[in-house]
């Protein structure tokens, strides 16, 4: 189940993270520009979706954050326990645990952006 | 002879969250740790909150008044404490892992501290943890700030 070395597993782990600090950043900011009771209106948050470069930065978002967090609980359950059955599993479960949330995000970043907006 | 990929780690969630043995450092170990896991759940959660947008407006608003109430509220503002310090505090792995920071290996003279552990690592974990209070009493006031 060895794709890759947990060396460069940990590399993609630490890049995730620096990359998901700084477009998670731009996204609070995005909150606060304005009123944040008004900066969750519907209205504007599906303006925010009609944006293309806010879109994909939210798309960003769901893929540096999914990688890094189930990675993070991989790496977490790997450390309870160790047998060749249970990293296995764990990595299996985890890498389709991800897939599942990203592809759920991303479903919703598309119809958002489809959406009608007066 | 027992198989060494096999192995069990006999202490488990117990050896995990045991402080006492390791000192500050077991308390950052964890707490990263934890704050990792709630985060993760949140971020599982923020995703199936905000898919209601795609049902449209309504659906949008029976969510917001769901979530945007004073428990809602004190849940984000332990989201902006837990994402603060698992932040800041992971720059400091980063580093650590790195070899930054840990001063060099030394003779072991009791009583046995380890050099790697020192006031750079230790100020590095209350840097965190002010740095994650500080984030949320901002956040409380954008959030029960009344705008």
């Amino acid at each position: 189940m060895a794709m890759l070395k947990e060396s460069q597993i940990m590399k993609i782990h630490y890049v995730t993270a620096i990359g998901a600090l700084i477009v998670v950043a731009v996204h609070i900011m995005m909150r606060i520009i304005m009123p944040y009771s008004m900066s969750l209106e519907y209205g504007n948050v599906i303006a925010n979706y009609h944006n293309i470069p806010y879109a994909i930065l939210l798309e960003s978002i769901l893929v540096l954050i999914a990688i890094h967090g189930f990675n993070g609980l991989r790496v977490i359950l790997l450390e309870l326990r160790q047998s060749k059955a249970w990293e296995d599993g764990v990595t299996i479960l985890t890498i389709v645990a991800m897939m599942a949330v990203v592809a759920y995000g991303t479903r919703t970043i598309l119809v958002a952006q489809g959406l009608g907006f007066e | 002879m027992e198989n060494a990929v096999d192995r069990g780690n006999r202490e488990g969630l117990v050896g995990w969250l045991n402080p006492a043995r390791y000192g500050w450092e077991r308390f950052s170990y964890w707490l990263q740790r934890l704050t990792g896991v709630g985060l993760l759940a949140y971020f599982v959660g923020h995703i199936y909150e905000t898919s209601s947008l795609t049902q449209g407006p309504d659906a949008w608003a029976a969510m917001l008044e769901l979530t945007q109430t004073p428990m809602g509220h004190l849940i984000l503002l332990l989201v902006i404490g837990m994402s603060t310090f698992h932040s800041v505090n992971g720059i400091r792995l980063i580093f650590a892992h790195g070899g930054k920071g840990l001063g060099k290996p030394g003779r072991p003279d009791y009583p046995y501290d380890a050099v790697s552990l020192n006031y750079k690592q230790k100020s590095g974990i209350w840097v965190a943890l002010i740095l994650a209070a500080v984030a949320m009493l901002y956040g409380a006031s954008v959030l029960f700030g009344g705008e």
